[in-house]
């Protein structure tokens, strides 16, 4: 079957699906870039040389062409003598150029009188005669140019000289030389060329020595993408970081990337098990109560507590799937005062009646590169706990460090819960178990704050006080492995 | 006391009505964010209850609108959105509270009860006007620590008047507030119960807690506080 396509003719053939890599065709688009701009570049350059160079070459040619006329000029002028009529003329031993005596030879002289009358011919004149349009001044010199059909160019110096014979007379004389230009032009064309064809091979050489170096210089890269490719595929779980310094950023960054990506799943996945799991029971329980056909207030209340217990899970499920994971990437550093002031005046509006003293001592400019939402759920939940189980006073402090920030939250309530510490220190602890009090809102502080390598620790400043510090490290920083927890 | 409730679930929305109408409010009720802005400006309320995730105009949009024309009086926020920013931004543009889904009506009217107290000027939820003690948890009412009995409708009354103590109180404004729209406004009824109440509050006419202010209204006259606290 043939397909007509405007004014082609193709043959169809069945598609062949193949799959570029993508390494290759961003290299070579990366390669072409270079390759593209520097050859234009060269051209560019190379074609100014050339230009350049041609014009210095040309009026030094002019240059060389006027000082051999003056030259020729100056020794006819010097051969010329007073001969015994009283008249100018050229000894035949004169010793002028021997060009001036050949036919044709290029080089060519001749002496007028003051009413224009050639008084000599240089034998290399032949039968050409050289017509004159204007005549100089006695020392007056003109560049002139003599053409003349089917004859070659010359470039020609008339000078006007008045000569003082013997006998006190003298009389005005133009002298004459002209030069042919086919030597010159001749030179010139063939300066061109030569410059021509050594900048075109200097620009080939070095497109083939740059062609080469970009090969060289990409191999990393090469390397790096074939690798992502490897981990996209799952034969490698992170790309190699010993690459040349100026990739090993990206690298990192990746590898960052693909290990907050796995992270993120996998805690997507185990947040699901865990809703999954966690919403099986109570409901279990609610359809027992519900076969029974009960309607009394315990089945009501046991219903209720049942229901209470599943909001409990999955909000607290929900809050630690929805947190960022900390990645790093993307994220601004973002700061913290507006944070904190944002929570305290809208728990100052919600627990008006109580009429907290709220204290902040927030280090000037403190800020943390992280997800807004995540650091707003460590600021609320832990000043949120501090409004709700204080007496009158509150003290928030956020110290900020080179390798961490620390958010200190101090309250003078009556100290943590029993089984608070327990389940916030308890790692993989069940927060959605329902514990009262302070617990949901402090494990979610302690795991969004884990997703940033930070932790979470409890203490009692003073008696009937308690105090929650949130460390959190900043990226490229490890917390030491030493956890204190006083109480 | 009047509130709005703008809620588009729809068996939410009918529960809450019933609730708080059980509990003596009057309540106005609206399904998507339009019709709840129409009534939130157009008509008296004492107290907004608004859902975030509305149809037609959004909770957040509403609050807005109706701060911008200049109603002041309280809006508890109820969403089902439990993050920080979710919160802080519906308090930034004027909510006074929120509460989050689910939640159990006790604790959603003990909030609005606390609002309604704030707006008055009363910290606590006891309303203290001289020898009169009206606690709005359990809704007793005392004179000089003896406990009165009162209507539904009489308490209401009297926790009005004591909410706006100091204040002249329309006969409109008090009628808005305590009766249905449709109630007929040129009956009598507010004086009955007026009288109703100072016979109950002062029978020996010795404090005169209500003044009548021909034309203009009532106005609860015991100061603010307990006695031996001026």
């Amino acid at each position: 079957m043939v397909a007509v396509i405007g004014w082609t003719c193709q043959e169809e053939r069945p598609t062949r699906i193949e799959r570029r890599d993508p390494a290759q065709v961003s290299l070579q688009s990366l390669r072409a870039r270079v390759l593209l701009w520097v050859s234009l570049a060269l051209l560019v350059l190379f074609a100014i040389t050339v230009i350049g160079l041609d014009a210095i070459s040309q009026n030094s040619s002019r240059l060389a062409l006027n000082d051999e006329l003056q030259v020729q000029l100056l020794g006819v002028i010097a051969a010329a003598e007073e001969s015994e009529d009283e008249e100018l003329s050229l000894p035949d031993d004169a010793g002028l150029d021997p060009r001036m005596s050949l036919p044709n030879s290029g080089v060519y002289g001749a002496i007028w009188d003051a009413d224009g009358v050639p008084i000599w011919y240089s034998a290399s004149w032949g039968d050409r005669e050289w017509y004159v349009s204007r005549w100089p001044e006695p020392g007056e010199r003109i560049y002139a140019r003599v053409e003349e059909p089917d004859q070659p160019v010359l470039e020609a110096l008339l000078m006007g000289i008045r000569w003082d014979f013997h006998d006190g007379s003298s009389l005005p004389y133009t002298f004459g030389i002209a030069v042919a230009q086919d030597d010159y032009a001749a030179r010139e064309a063939s300066f061109r060329r030569n410059l021509t064809g050594w900048f075109v091979a200097m620009a080939v050489a070095m497109l083939i020595l740059l062609t080469a170096v970009l090969h060289y210089a990409l191999k990393p890269l090469r390397r790096l993408v074939r690798e992502l490719g490897d981990v996209e595929a799952g034969r490698r779980q992170a790309v190699s970081e010993s690459l040349p310094v100026e990739l090993t950023g990206l690298a990192r960054n990746l590898n960052f990337l693909i290990d907050s990506e796995r992270r993120r799943t996998t805690r997507y996945r185990n947040t699901l098990d865990d809703l999954a799991h966690s919403l099986k029971t109570p409901l279990a329980a609610i359809r027992a109560l519900l076969t029974e056909k009960r309607s009394d207030a315990d089945s009501l209340s046991a219903i209720d507590q049942e229901v209470v217990r599943m909001d409990q899970t999955i909000g607290h499920q929900l809050r630690r799937a929805r947190a960022s994971g900390g990645t790093g990437l993307g994220l601004a550093p973002v700061g913290l005062e507006q944070i904190v002031t944002d929570i305290v005046s809208t728990l100052d509006k919600v627990y008006r009646d109580k009429q907290v003293a709220c204290e902040l001592e927030i280090y000037e400019g403190a800020s943390y590169q992280a997800d807004p939402g995540d650091l707003n759920e460590i600021f609320g939940n832990l000043i949120e706990n501090a409004y709700k189980f204080c007496n009158k006073r509150v003290l928030v402090q956020v110290i900020s460090l080179a390798d961490r920030v620390e958010i200190v939250v101090q309250d003078d309530g009556p100290g943590f819960a029993p089984g608070v510490i327990e389940l916030v220190l308890e790692r993989g602890g069940r927060a959605d178990e329902s514990v009262p009090g302070q617990g949901i809102g402090l494990a979610v502080v302690a795991e969004t704050a884990e997703l940033y390598q930070g932790r979470l620790s409890l203490g009692a400043p003073d008696s009937g006080a308690s105090e929650v510090r949130v460390t959190l490290p900043r990226r490229g920083y490890k917390l030491s492995k030493k956890v204190k927890n006083e109480w | 006391m009047r509130v709005l409730i703008v809620e588009d679930d729809l068996s939410l929305n009918q529960s809450l009505v019933s609730e708080f109408e059980a509990r003596g409010f009057k309540v106005s009720s609206a399904m998507d964010g339009r019709e709840g802005q129409y009534l939130a400006t157009e008509y008296p309320v004492d107290l907004a209850i608004i859902d975030l995730g509305l149809p037609e105009v959004s909770g957040i949009d509403l609050i807005k609108a109706l701060r911008s024309a200049a109603k002041d009086y309280p809006v508890l926020v109820l969403t089902a959105r439990d993050r920080w920013q979710d919160k802080v931004e519906a308090l930034k543009i004027g909510a006074d509270d929120y509460v989050t889904k689910p939640f159990h009506v006790e604790e959603l009217i003990a909030r609005a009860d606390a609002l309604l107290r704030r707006a008055g000027g009363w910290a606590q939820s006891e309303l203290v006007c001289g020898p009169v003690v009206l606690d709005t948890k359990s809704q007793q009412v005392t004179l000089e620590g003896e406990e009165i009995e009162l209507t539904s409708f009489e308490y209401r009354l009297l926790e009005y008047l004591m909410l706006h103590a100091g204040e002249v109180c329309s006969k409109t404004q008090i009628t808005e507030a305590l009766y249905d729209q449709d109630f007929e406004r040129d009956s009598n009824v507010i004086e009955v119960f007026i009288g109703r109440l100072r016979r109950k509050l002062d029978p020996d006419s010795k404090f005169k807690p209500i003044e009548t202010l021909r034309g203009r209204g009532y106005r609860m006259d015991l100061p603010r506080g307990a006695p031996d606290s001026h």
